[in-house]
C-alpha cells in the first residue's frame, strides 16, 4: 500500500460499498461491521500519512500521477500537501467516528452504510486530486450519496431539504465547471504546449494565455469559482440550505456535513482560487474580510434565535466558517494557519457538538430547547461532554477552538483593525447563545417526562472520547497539527501576497 | 471482427450490407409472422434479434475494414444517391444498438404483446425496417435521397405511434404525428425546390459548388435555409417545431416513445450534420464563410436556447412521467443544437458523442417506465411513491439514468456536456454556455422529482410494498444501457475518438 | 405571351400559400390533409420547371415522380390513421381530439 497510499485511501471505501452491496440486507450486522473495517482501513493509513508526510517542504507529496484522458490531457493526478493533510486526516477520522455513530440505523443498512461509503470516498478524492477535472468528479460524486443520506434517513422534512442541497450545490458547481474549462482552454502544459488541466500547470501565470490575464476575465473567473465555493462554505447569501439540511440529516451525516463537506469550499479557494488567480485574492480580500465579518455575527445571531439545538449548531457552523473566512482574508501567516487550524478545529468540535445533539435526539425524539431542563442530574455524564463541546466552540481556552480563533485574530487585526474589533462581538454574542442553551437544557428545574432517560452509552462513549481528547490536546499543544501545515501555507503566502 | 464480405465486387451495393440484411429481416419478420401467426409469437421477436445482430456484425465490421485502409473517406452508393463513410459508420451502430434493445426490451412490454401475449409480430419488423430508413438518413448526400428517407422514417413511426389501435391515447398519437409530420415534410420540400433552382443541383457537393461560385440571392438563400431548417426541426423536435412531441411520446406505447425519443432524432442530426456541414461549411472547418450574409450562428444558438429552456421549464410542471420525459428529449435537444452553432468539427463531434451517451440514458429511463407500467398500469408520478424500494436494482439503474441525464458526474451524461461546453466556449459562446449551464440546474428538479417519489416519499398507509418482479431480459437490457452510462463517464478516450473519426471522415 | 419560369413558380407560390392556408384553417383532419396535397404539389410544379429551364436535365422530373409516389403513400397511411381515430373518437375533427394531456 506503501507506493499508492493516497488511492487506496480513497478507493478502499468504495470496494467496502461494492462488497455491502452484495451481502443479503437482512444480515445487518455483517453489513455494519463491513463497514466499519471499510472506514478503518483509511483511518490506519492516515495514521501512517501523519507519521511519514514530510513537514519540511511545501511541495506535494505520496504523488500518483497517471494519464487518464489522453484527447482531454485529462490526469489522474493525486498528491497532498500541507494544505490537504488535515482535511485528509479530519476525514479519515470522522467518516470511522461516523460509521461507528450510525450504528443505531435501522432503516435499509445496506443502503445506508453503502451510500456513506461511497461518500467518504468522494471527500478523500476533493482533498488528494491536484487535477482540475478529477477534483471536480471528486466534487460532484459525494452529490448524490449525500442527497439519498439527507432524503431516506433523514427527519420529516427530509424531501425538501434533500433536494434544495442538491440544487443549490449544482448551482455552485455548474459555475465552477465553466470556469475550469475556460482555464482548460487558456492554459498551456510547459512541456507539451497543450491545454492541460493539471493544477501545477494552472498555478503558474506564465502558462496562461493572453485572454486569461485580462483583468475583467479574472474578475469573472474569480466570482464563478467563488461562488462554488462560496456555496460550500457557505458564505452568507447563499447560507440557507446549510440549517435545513442540517436539521433533517440524521446525526452521522450532519457531522459529515459540517465537519468535512464545509471545509471543502474554504479548501477550494485556498487550494484553486488562491494560487490560480493570486492577483484577484488580494483585489477581493477585502470583500472577503467583510463577508466572513457578516457570517461571524449572523450566524451567531441566528443561533441566538433558535429553539431547535441542531438548528443552534447548525447557524454557529455558519458562524465559526466565518472565522475561517477572516483569517484567509488576512493574507497573514498567522491568519491563514489560523484558519486552517480552525478548519480543522470547527470539524472536531461540531461534530462533538451534533452527536451530543444526536444522544439526546435518539432518547426524548425531540430537539426542542425549551422541552428540558434539569437534564445535568438526570444524565451527568452527557452534560459533562455536551457542556466541554459547548465550551470548546465558545472558544474557551486550553481547549482547540480558543487556539484558532486567537490565531486568526492576532493575523487579521495588524490588517483589518475595525474588522476585526466587530468581528470580536461574535466571540461574545457565541458565549451568549451557548451559555444559554446549556442553562436551559441542563440546569433549572427538572422536568418529569425525561425521568426515564438513560445516560450516555458505552458506543456513544466510544465515538466522543476520541474526539474529546483530541479537542482537548490540540487546545494545550497545537503543534501536531500546525507543524504539517506551516511550510506549505506560508509558501501561500508568499506566491500570494508577494 | 473479422468477416468476409463475399459480394462480388462489381456491385457497390456491398457496402450496403447491413441496410440490405435489414429489409430482408423485415420482409421474413413479417411474412413469419403472417405464418405462424396465433402459435408462435416468438418468430418474428427472434427474426428480428437474428437479423439486427448480423446487420449490427456487418456495420462493425465494415467499420473496421474502413479504418485498416487507414482512411474511410467513404464509398457512393447507386450513382452518388447515398455515401458510405466514417459518418454514416458511427450512425449504422448507434440506430442498430438502439433497436436492438429496444426489440428485445419490448418483448417484455405488455403494452406491446397484449396481456394474454396475443401474437403482435408487427412490431419487430416495423422496427428493423426503421433502423434501416434511418442508416439510410445517416448516408443520404442527395436532395432525392435525403427526402425519400426523412418520408419512409416518418410513416413507419406514423403507424408505430398508433400501434395500439383500439387505444385513445396512441390513435390520438399518431394522428398529431402524421398531421404535424406531414406538413413539415412539404414545408421543407418546397424549400428543397427552391434550393435546387438555385443552385441547379440535387447533390451536396454540387450545391456546395454552386454557393461557392456565390452566384446565389443571400435572401432567397435564407429563406431556402428557414424552410430546410422548419422541415429538420420537426424531425428532431426542436422549438418551434416541437409541438408533436410530447403528445406522440406520452400517447405511443412506451417502447416506441422509447426508440423515437433517440432513433429518428440522431438520424434527423445525422442528415443536419451532412447536409449542412457539406453544402454550408463547404466541408472545412473554416466554418461558416459561404453563408455570411445569414447570421447562422445566432439562429441556432437562438433555437437552442429556446429549445432547451422551453423544455425544462414545461418538464418541471409535469406530473407524467413519460410526459415528463418527452419534454425532457426536447431540453436535450436543444443541448446537442449548442454543438451546431459553429458547424466545426468540434461542435459536430461532441454532437455524436452526446448522441450515443443519450441513446444510453435515454433509452434506459423509457425502459424503467416499460417495466414499472406492466405492474402498475400507470406513468403517474404519484403512483410512483415507494417504486424503487420494491425492486432496488433496477431504481438504482434508473438512478443513474436519471442523474446522468442531468449531467452530474460520474456519468456519462457529464461528459457529453462537457464536450459540448467545451466546443462551445473555445469558440467563446459564453452566454450560451451558461445558460445551457443553469438550465442543467433546471432539470435537476424535474428528474430528481422522479428520485424523490421513488426513494425519498413515505408511502401512503396501506400502500402494497411487497417486491416487484422483473423479467429478467429486463435486467439484462438495463444493465447494458446502466454500465456503459457509468463506464462512459469514466472512460471515454475510445468513444471520443470515435466521434472525431466519424466527424473526420465525412465524405463530401 | 411567351410562358416562362416565372409563370411556374408563381403558380406554385399562390398553390403552396392556398396548401398553408388549408393546413392552418381546417379543423377536419381530412382537409388538413388536402393541404398537405396542395403543398406538395407546389414544390413538384418548382422541381419540374427547375429541370427543364435551369439546369437542362431530369433530376428535378425524376423528383417529382418520386414525389408523387410518396404523397401517395402517406395519404394512405395519413387516411388509415383518420379512420382508426374516428372508429374511437367518432370525429375526424383534429382539436376535438383531446385525451393528451395539453
Amino acid at each position: 500500500m506503501g507506493e499508492h497510499i493516497l488511492s487506496w485511501m480513497t478507493f478502499f471505501p468504495v470496494i467496502g460499498a461494492a462488497v455491502i452491496a452484495f451481502i443479503p440486507s437482512e444480515r445487518k450486522e455483517v453489513i455494519k461491521t463491513v463497514a466499519a473495517a471499510a472506514a478503518a482501513v483509511p483511518l490506519i493509513l492516515a495514521v501512517q500519512l501523519f507519521m511519514t508526510f514530510d513537514r519540511t517542504t511545501a511541495g506535494f507529496q505520496f504523488i500518483e500521477h497517471y494519464t487518464w484522458i489522453k484527447s482531454f490531457n485529462i490526469e489522474y493526478f493525486m498528491g497532498i500537501d500541507g494544505l490537504s493533510v488535515p482535511m485528509v486526516l479530519l476525514t479519515a477520522f470522522l467518516s470511522f467516528i461516523c460509521v461507528i455513530a450510525s450504528w443505531g440505523i435501522n432503516k435499509s443498512v445496506k443502503g445506508y452504510f453503502a451510500l456513506f461509503l461511497i461518500l467518504e470516498a468522494g471527500m478523500f478524492g476533493v482533498f488528494c486530486a491536484l487535477d482540475f477535472f478529477l477534483f471536480y468528479v471528486f466534487w460532484e460524486v459525494m452529490l448524490l450519496p449525500m442527497y439519498f443520506l439527507i432524503g431516506i434517513w433523514g427527519g420529516p422534512r427530509r424531501e425538501y431539504a434533500a433536494i434544495k442541497f442538491f440544487l443549490y450545490t449544482l448551482a455552485g458547481s455548474v459555475l465552477m465547471l465553466l470556469a475550469m474549462i475556460a482555464f482548460y482552454l487558456h492554459t498551456s502544459d510547459p512541456v507539451t504546449g497543450g491545454h492541460t488541466f493539471n493544477m501545477l500547470h494552472m498555478f503558474d501565470q506564465a502558462n496562461h494565455s493572453e485572454w486569461l490575464q485580462g483583468t475583467n476575465v479574472r474578475h469573472v473567473l474569480w466570482l464563478a469559482l467563488f461562488i462554488g465555493f462560496a456555496i460550500k462554505v457557505p458564505v452568507f447569501p447563499f447560507h440557507t440550505w446549510l440549517p435545513d439540511a442540517h436539521v433533517e440529516a440524521p446525526t452521522a451525516v450532519s457531522v459529515i456535513l459540517a465537519g468535512v463537506l464545509l471545509k471543502m469550499g474554504t479548501y477550494g479557494i485556498l487550494r484553486i482560487s488562491y494560487p490560480m488567480l493570486p492577483d484577484q485574492a488580494l483585489w477581493f480580500s477585502y470583500t472577503l474580510a467583510l463577508l466572513g465579518t457578516i457570517n461571524i455575527l449572523y450566524g451567531a445571531y441566528c443561533a441566538m434565535a433558535q429553539t431547535d439545538m441542531k438548528k443552534l449548531v447548525a447557524y454557529s457552523s455558519v458562524s465559526h466558517m466565518g472565522y475561517v473566512m477572516l483569517g484567509m482574508a488576512a493574507m497573514t501567516s498567522a491568519g491563514i494557519n489560523g484558519a486552517v487550524l480552525q478548519m480543522f478545529n470547527h470539524g472536531t468540535i461540531t461534530a462533538m457538538m451534533f452527536l451530543c445533539v444526536g444522544v439526546v435526539y435518539d432518547r426524548a425524539h425531540t430537539r426542542e430547547i425549551n422541552a428540558f431542563g434539569g437534564l445535568g442530574m438526570q444524565m451527568p455524564l452527557y452534560f459533562s461532554f455536551f457542556s466541554f463541546a459547548l465550551f470548546a466552540a465558545l472558544g474557551l481556552p486550553g481547549l482547540s477552538g480558543f487556539v484558532s480563533e486567537a490565531m486568526i485574530f492576532m493575523g487579521v487585526f495588524p490588517v483589518y483593525r475595525t474588522i476585526t474589533i466587530i468581528a470580536a462581538l461574535g466571540i461574545i454574542i457565541g458565549a451568549a447563545y451557548v451559555l444559554w442553551m446549556l442553562q436551559r437544557v441542563f440546569l433549572g428545574p427538572k422536568n418529569e417526562k425525561w425521568d426515564s432517560l438513560p445516560d450516555i452509552n458505552a458506543r456513544e462513549m466510544f465515538t466522543l472520547v476520541p474526539i474529546g481528547i483530541l479537542v482537548l490536546l490540540l487546545g494545550v499543544y497545537p503543534m501536531p497539527v500546525l507543524d504539517l501545515m506551516k511550510v506549505t501555507l506560508n509558501n501561500l503566502i508568499k506566491v500570494v501576497a508577494g | 471482427m473479422e468477416l468476409n464480405l463475399n459480394i462480388p465486387s462489381w456491385s457497390d451495393l456491398r457496402f450496403w450490407l447491413p441496410e440490405a440484411i435489414l429489409c430482408i429481416t423485415f420482409l421474413v419478420a413479417l411474412l413469419g409472422d403472417l405464418v405462424v401467426r396465433g402459435r408462435r409469437t416468438w418468430v418474428p421477436f427472434a427474426v428480428s434479434v437474428a437479423g439486427l445482430i448480423t446487420a449490427g456484425a456487418y456495420a462493425v465490421a465494415a467499420m473496421n475494414h474502413g479504418l485498416d485502409a487507414g482512411q474511410f473517406q467513404g464509398h457512393t452508393i447507386m450513382g452518388s444517391l447515398m455515401i458510405v463513410d466514417g459518418m454514416a459508420g458511427f450512425f449504422r451502430l448507434l440506430f442498430i444498438f438502439a433497436s436492438l434493445v429496444t426489440v428485445l426490451f419490448a418483448w417484455t412490454s405488455e403494452e406491446i404483446m397484449g396481456k394474454r401475449r396475443e401474437n403482435k409480430g408487427e412490431f419487430y419488423a416495423l422496427t428493423v425496417l426503421l433502423t434501416a430508413a434511418m442508416m439510410v438518413m445517416a448516408e443520404a448526400r442527395d436532395l432525392l435521397m435525403l427526402f425519400l428517407s426523412m418520408e419512409a422514417v416518418g410513416l413507419i413511426s406514423y403507424v408505430m405511434a398508433g400501434y395500439m389501435r383500439t387505444s385513445l391515447r396512441s390513435s390520438e398519437a399518431s394522428l398529431k404525428y402524421v398531421l404535424f409530420g406531414a406538413v413539415s415534410s412539404a414545408i421543407m420540400l418546397y424549400g428543397m425546390s427552391l434550393l435546387y433552382g438555385m443552385t441547379g443541383a440535387m447533390e451536396f457537393d454540387g450545391i456546395r459548388n454552386a454557393l461557392i461560385s456565390g452566384t446565389v440571392d443571400p435572401f432567397a438563400l435564407l429563406v431556402v435555409v428557414v424552410l430546410i431548417l422548419a422541415g429538420m426541426s420537426y424531425k428532431i423536435a426542436a422549438v418551434p417545431f416541437h409541438y408533436w412531441c410530447p403528445d406522440v411520446y406520452e400517447g405511443a406505447p412506451t417502447p416506441v416513445s422509447a426508440i423515437f425519443s433517440v432513433g429518428p432524432k440522431a438520424a434527423g442530426f445525422a442528415l443536419m450534420i451532412r447536409f449542412f456541414y457539406t453544402t454550408f461549411a463547404a466541408g472545412t472547418d473554416a466554418g461558416t464563410q459561404l453563408v455570411q450574409d445569414i447570421n447562422w450562428p445566432l439562429l441556432v444558438a437562438v433555437m437552442s436556447v429556446a429549445t432547451m429552456t422551453y423544455g425544462n421549464l414545461v418538464a418541471l410542471r409535469q406530473t407524467n412521467v413519460k410526459r415528463m420525459l418527452a419534454y425532457s428529449s426536447i431540453a436535450h435537444v436543444g443541448y446537442l443544437l449548442m454543438g451546431f452553432v459553429l458547424l466545426s468539427s468540434a461542435g459536430l463531434a461532441s454532437i455524436l458523442f452526446y448522441l450515443l451517451v443519450y441513446t444510453l440514458m435515454n433509452l434506459g429511463a423509457f425502459f424503467y417506465v416499460v417495466a414499472i407500467n406492466n405492474h402498475l398500469k400507470s406513468e403517474e408520478l404519484s403512483d410512483y411513491v415507494g417504486i424503487g424500494f420494491r425492486a432496488p436494482w433496477a431504481g438504482a439503474m434508473m438512478v443513474i439514468f436519471l442523474a446522468s441525464l442531468t449531467g452530474v458526474p460520474p456519468f456519462a451524461g457529464f461528459v457529453g456536456k462537457f464536450y459540448l461546453f467545451t466546443a462551445v466556449l473555445d469558440k467563446q459562446w459564453f452566454w450560451l454556455a451558461i445558460v445551457a449551464a443553469l438550465n442543467s440546474v433546471v432539470s435537476l428538479y424535474y428528474y430528481f422529482k422522479v428520485v424523490r417519489a421513488m426513494f425519498l416519499s413515505t408511502p401512503a398507509e396501506g400502500t402494497d410494498m411487497s417486491p416487484l418482479k422483473l423479467h429478467w431480459l429486463q435486467y439484462v437490457v438495463l444493465a447494458m444501457l446502466a454500465i456503459p452510462t457509468l463506464a462512459l463517464g469514466l472512460f471515454f478516450e475510445e468513444f471520443k475518438g470515435l466521434a472525431d473519426m466519424a466527424i473526420g471522415m465525412m465524405g463530401g | 405571351m411567351n410562358v416562362g419560369l416565372p409563370h411556374f413558380l408563381t403558380v406554385s407560390a399562390i398553390l403552396f400559400s392556398l396548401g398553408l392556408f388549408g393546413v392552418m384553417s381546417r379543423r377536419n383532419a381530412v382537409g388538413i390533409l388536402m393541404g398537405v396535397e396542395l403543398m406538395l404539389n407546389a414544390a413538384n410544379i418548382n422541381f419540374v420547371a427547375f429541370s427543364r429551364y435551369v439546369e437542362h436535365s431530369i433530376n428535378g422530373q425524376m423528383m417529382a415522380a418520386f414525389v408523387i409516389v410518396l404523397a401517395a403513400a402517406e395519404a394512405a397511411v395519413a387516411l388509415a390513421i383518420v379512420l382508426a381515430m374516428y372508429r374511437n373518437f367518432g370525429t375526424v375533427h383534429a382539436d376535438s381530439v383531446q385525451s393528451l394531456k395539453r
